[in-house]
C-alpha cells in the first residue's frame, strides 16, 4: 500500500505539472483573444470579463479534466497511505505536505466549478506542486505513533480541517495576487479586480470557519494530551496569528478605505502567515519540544 | 474625525457669574472626549489594527523562545534560564528581556492590547444590538428615492400593470424565495424583504463568545489549580493537593518502545485515586487518556526512575520503606540520577545516586551509592554503595536497596474556566459559522405609477459581495420572469 500510495504521488505531480502547462496555454490562449479584440477581432468575452479566443474554451475544459485527475490520484494516494499507516496524515512533514497540496486541488478545483475563473489556476496548481515537489525531498518512512500522537479521530478531522482551510487561504492569495498585479480596470484579460476581490472574500468565507475549528480541535486535543488547551506553544501562536490577521481582513472588506488593495495585501500576507504557520516547525524546531514528554 | 470639540454655548455675564464648581464647558468636553472614546471603541478600524498589532506581538512570540510559565516569578530561576539561553542572544539577552521579549503573553503591552480588543468587543456589540433588534423587529420600509440611485445593487424595471399587481408578483417571489416582506403604501408603494434576518445575532454571538473564553481563562488562571509536576513512585501513595484526604496511590508505570525504532509507544501510569484510605477511582492512565475525578483531571506528563529503599533506625524501628524518585541530577558533572529525602524528626539527610551507564566505576548497573548528611551536616557522614537487596549499615542506620522502580510524573488541573472556555468555542465556531452559511439578505423595493404603466425600482446593500452571480442576480430573474409570465386566467 506504502508504494501504491507512492505511485499514486508520483502520478498526481505528473498530472499537475500537465495541468498547470494547459492552463498556461489557456491563459495565453485568453490573453491573445484580448489582443485580437483590441484589434477590433471577432471574441467572446465571459460576463465576468476573461475574454476567450475560438479554442481558448476547449484547451480550458481540458485542463480541467486534468486538474481533476490530479486531484483524485492525490486522494488517493493519501488513501492508500492512510490505510498503510491505519491513521490520517498527520504523523510528519511528508504525510501533512500531500495533504496540503490535496487542499489546494480540492479548494481549487470547487472555485473553479463555482465561479469559472480558471486564471487562478496559474497560482494554486504550481502551489500544490510545490507541497508535492517538497513532500518528495523530505523523509517519509512510516514510524509507530509516539503516545502523544495516539488520537486519531480527533487528529485526523484536526488535519483535515486544517488543509480545507489552508487551501481556500491559498485561493484567496491567488485572487489578491492577481488583484494586485492589475492596475484599476484590469490588464491582461484577467477577471475584472472587482471579481477577484470577492473570490478571495468567498475562499475566506470558506476558510475562515474550518480555520477556527482547527484551533478548536488543537485545543481540545492538548486539552486531552497535556491538560492545557493553550499553552502559547509556537505552533498554537502561529496559527492564532493567521486567524487574527484573517479576522482583520473581514472586517477590512466592510470597512471604508480598507476595501480593494488593502484587503489584497490582508490576504497575502495572511497565506505567510498560513506558511509560518505550516514550516513553523522548521524555524521554531528546538526552541519548543512538542513531546509533553522529557 | 467626526467628534470635534464643540463650543460652548454662550452665556451672559451674570449667569456665569453665579457658577463655580463645573463650567458647563468643561461637561461638554468631558461629554466629547466620552463620546470619542465610544467611537474609538465602535471602531471596525481601531478592530483591526489592534488585531493586527496583537498578531505581530504573537509572531514575535512564536520565533523568541519564551520562559516557561511560572519560571518568570522566580528571580533566581529566571536568572538561570536567562543564562542558558544567554550563549543564543549574547549582549542582546538583557535588552530583550529588558523589553519583555521572552516573556511576550505575560507583558504590559500585550495585556493592555487584548483588554482594549475585549472592552472594543463588548462596545461593539452594545452598539450593535439596537440594530439588529430594529432589523428583526420593525426594520425600515421606507429609505427614500436616493437608495435606489446609490445602492451597490439596483435595478429598474418598467411593468406593464398596475401597481398593485406588481406589488402582489414581487411579493410573491420573495415569499417564493422564503423571504419575510413588509409593505407600505403613501401614493408610492414601498417594499422590503428579508431573509435570515436573525444572523445579526449570530454574529453577536461569535462576537461575545470570544469574551467568553477570555472569561473562562481568566476564572481558570484565578481560581483554578494546576500542578504541572505531580511526582509518585511506584509502590506510594501521594495528597493530591486537589482536596482535603484526597491521595493517588501509583500501583504501576510501564513505558514501552517499538522494537523497529526504539521510539516510545506507550506510557502508562496505572493509578488508583484514595479518600480517606478509601478507593474512589482507578484507572490506567495514558497520553490521551486523563483520568478525572470531581472536576480535578490527571495527565500523564513525564517519567523516571526510582529506588525502594528501607531505612531502619539504631532501635530496629523502620523509620522509611517507599519508593524514592530519583528526578535530580548529581552536581558534580557525573550526570548521575539523585534523589534526597529527609528523615522525619532526625534532621538526617539522605542522598541516592543510580549508575550513569556501564562505563559507570563508581555505581555500576544495579547499584546505588547512598550518602548520609547527619543532621543535614555538610560533610557526608557515610557513604556506600548498595547492592540491591542487601542490608548495610550507613552511620546508625540499617539500609536496604530493595529494588529499582519507576516514577511517574502527573500533571494535575481544575480549571473551573473550561466549560466556558469550550461553550466560547462553541458559539464561535457556529456563530460565525452561520453568518457565512446563511447571509443576511435585505431588499427594498419601491412602485410607482407612471400612466398606465408602473415603475418597479429594487436595491440592495450588498456590502461584502456584488460581482458574482449573487442573490440579488437570481432575485431580478425571477422578479422578471414572474413580471412578464402570462396572468392567471
Ligand atoms: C478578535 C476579534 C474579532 C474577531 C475574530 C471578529 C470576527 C468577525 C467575523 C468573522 C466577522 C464576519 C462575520 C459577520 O459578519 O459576523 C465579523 C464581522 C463584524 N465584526 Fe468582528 N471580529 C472581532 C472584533 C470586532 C470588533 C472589536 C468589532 C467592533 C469594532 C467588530 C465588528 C464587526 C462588525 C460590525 C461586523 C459585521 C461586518 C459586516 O457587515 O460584514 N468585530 N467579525
Amino acid at each position: 500500500m506504502e508504494k501504491l500510495s507512492w505511485y499514486f504521488v508520483i502520478a498526481s505531480m505528473l498530472w499537475t505539472a500537465i495541468a498547470t502547462a494547459l492552463y498556461l496555454v489557456y491563459a495565453l490562449s485568453g490573453l491573445r483573444a484580448t489582443r485580437m479584440r483590441t484589434a477590433g477581432m471577432e471574441t467572446t468575452t465571459s460576463s465576468l470579463g476573461f475574454a476567450s479566443g475560438p479554442r481558448t474554451a476547449a484547451i480550458g475544459s481540458y485542463a480541467s479534466i486534468v486538474g481533476w485527475l490530479a486531484t483524485a490520484t492525490l486522494f488517493f494516494a493519501l488513501l492508500f497511505r492512510a490505510i498503510a499507516t491505519g491513521h490520517g496524515p498527520f504523523q510528519n512533514m511528508y504525510e501533512f505536505s500531500l495533504a496540503f497540496a490535496l487542499g489546494v486541488l480540492v479548494s481549487y478545483m470547487y472555485f473553479e466549478r463555482k465561479y469559472h475563473q480558471r486564471v487562478l489556476a496559474l497560482i494554486a496548481m504550481p502551489v500544490a506542486l510545490v507541497m508535492m515537489l517538497y513532500a518528495w525531498t523530505i523523509p517519509s518512512t512510516i514510524e509507530p505513533l509516539v503516545p502523544a500522537l495516539q488520537n486519531n479521530l480527533l487528529l485526523t478531522v484536526h488535519v483535515a480541517v486544517a488543509i480545507i482551510a489552508y487551501g481556500s487561504f491559498a485561493i484567496a492569495f491567488g485572487a489578491a495576487l492577481l488583484y494586485s498585479i492589475q492596475p484599476e480596470g484590469g490588464r491582461w484579460g484577467l477577471p475584472k479586480p472587482q471579481v477577484l476581490d470577492e473570490i478571495g472574500y468567498r475562499a475566506v468565507v470558506v476558510g475562515y470557519p474550518f480555520l477556527t475549528l482547527t484551533i478548536i480541535l488543537g485545543a481540545v486535543w492538548a486539552n486531552t494530551a497535556w491538560g492545557t488547551y493553550w499553552s502559547w506553544d509556537p505552533k498554537e501562536t502561529a496559527s492564532l496569528v493567521t486567524w487574527l490577521i484573517y479576522g482583520a481582513y473581514l472586517h477590512a472588506r466592510v470597512v471604508r478605505g480598507w476595501r480593494g488593495q488593502r484587503a489584497a495585501w490582508l490576504l497575502i500576507l495572511g497565506f505567510a502567515a498560513v506558511l509560518f504557520t505550516y514550516f513553523g516547525n522548521l524555524f521554531f524546531g528546538g526552541l519548543h519540544s512538542y513531546s509533553g514528554l522529557q | 474625525m467626526a467628534h470635534e470639540v464643540r463650543t460652548p454655548p454662550l452665556q451672559s455675564a451674570t449667569v456665569a457669574a453665579g457658577q463655580s464648581v463645573v463650567s458647563p464647558s468643561l461637561m461638554d468636553r468631558v461629554d466629547a472626549a466620552l463620546e470619542g472614546l465610544w467611537h474609538l471603541l465602535t471602531s471596525m478600524r481601531v478592530a483591526m489594527v489592534l488585531m493586527i498589532v496583537l498578531a505581530a506581538l504573537c509572531v514575535i512570540g512564536s520565533l523568541v523562545i519564551q520562559i516557561p510559565t511560572g519560571t518568570g516569578d522566580d528571580p533566581l530561576a529566571k536568572s538561570q534560564w536567562l543564562d542558558g539561553i544567554r550563549p543564543r542572544f549574547g549582549g542582546w539577552t538583557t535588552v530583550m528581556d529588558a523589553l519583555g521579549l521572552f516573556d511576550i503573553f505575560n507583558s504590559v503591552v500585550f495585556r493592555v492590547l487584548v483588554a482594549a480588543l475585549t472592552i472594543s468587543l463588548i462596545a461593539c456589540s452594545v452598539h450593535r444590538i439596537p440594530g439588529a433588534l430594529r432589523t428583526a423587529t420593525k426594520p425600515r420600509v421606507d429609505v427614500g428615492p436616493g437608495f435606489f440611485e446609490h445602492a451597490p445593487q439596483r435595478e429598474q424595471i418598467v411593468v406593464h400593470g398596475t401597481a398593485a399587481d406588481t406589488l402582489a408578483t414581487v411579493r410573491s417571489v420573495l415569499k417564493k424565495r422564503r423571504y419575510r416582506v413588509l409593505a407600505e403604501d403613501d401614493g408610492t408603494i414601498h417594499l422590503y424583504g428579508d431573509r435570515y434576518r436573525f444572523m445579526a445575532f449570530a454574529s453577536l454571538a461569535g462576537h461575545i463568545s470570544l469574551v467568553l473564553i477570555l472569561l473562562g481563562a481568566i476564572i481558570g488562571t484565578s481560581f483554578g489549580f494546576k500542578n504541572q509536576y505531580f511526582v509518585v513512585p511506584e509502590g506510594s501513595t501521594v495528597l493530591t493537593g486537589t482536596e482535603d484526604g484526597l491521595s493517588l496511590k501509583l500501583i504501576d508505570f510501564t513505558d514501552s518502545y517499538n522494537v523497529t525504532n526504539g521510539a516510545p509507544s506507550d506510557y502508562t501510569s496505572q493509578v488508583v485515586l484514595l479518600k480517606n484510605g478509601q478507593q474512589v477511582a482507578a484507572q490506567t492512565i495514558r497520553v490521551n487518556e486523563p483520568l478525572s475525578y470531581d472536576g480535578a483531571t490527571y495527565y500523564q506528563r513525564a517519567f523516571g526512575p526510582a529506588v525502594v529503599m528501607t531505612i531502619k533506625d539504631a532501635a530496629g524501628k523502620t523509620v522509611y520503606s517507599e519508593g524514592m524518585p530519583l528526578d535530580g541530577s548529581s552536581t558534580d558533572g557525573s550526570n548521575r540520577s539523585a534523589g534526597s529525602l529527609t528523615l522525619p524528626g532526625t534532621g538526617d539527610l539522605i542522598n541516592v545516586f543510580a549508575t550513569n551507564g556501564t562505563s559507570d566505576t563508581t555505581i555500576q548497573p544495579g547499584q546505588v551509592q547512598v550518602i548520609l548528611y547527619a543532621g543535614g551536616a555538610n560533610t557526608a557522614t557515610d557513604a556506600k554503595v548498595f547492592d540491591q537487596g542487601k542490608a548495610q549499615a550507613l552511620g546508625s542506620y540499617s539500609v536496604t536497596f530493595d529494588r529499582e522502580a519507576k516514577y511517574t510524573v502527573l500533571s494535575i488541573s481544575k480549571d473551573p474556566g473550561q466549560l466556558l472556555v469550550w461553550l466560547g468555542a462553541l458559539l464561535l465556531f457556529g456563530g460565525f459559522t452561520l453568518v457565512f452559511l446563511l447571509p443576511q439578505r435585505r431588499v427594498w423595493a419601491r412602485i410607482s405609477t407612471r400612466g398606465a404603466m408602473s415603475v418597479l425600482s429594487v436595491a440592495s446593500l450588498g456590502r461584502r459581495d456584488v460581482a458574482l452571480g449573487t442573490d440579488f442576480e437570481d432575485l431580478i430573474t425571477d422578479i422578471r420572469a414572474a413580471l412578464q409570465a402570462p396572468a392567471p386566467a
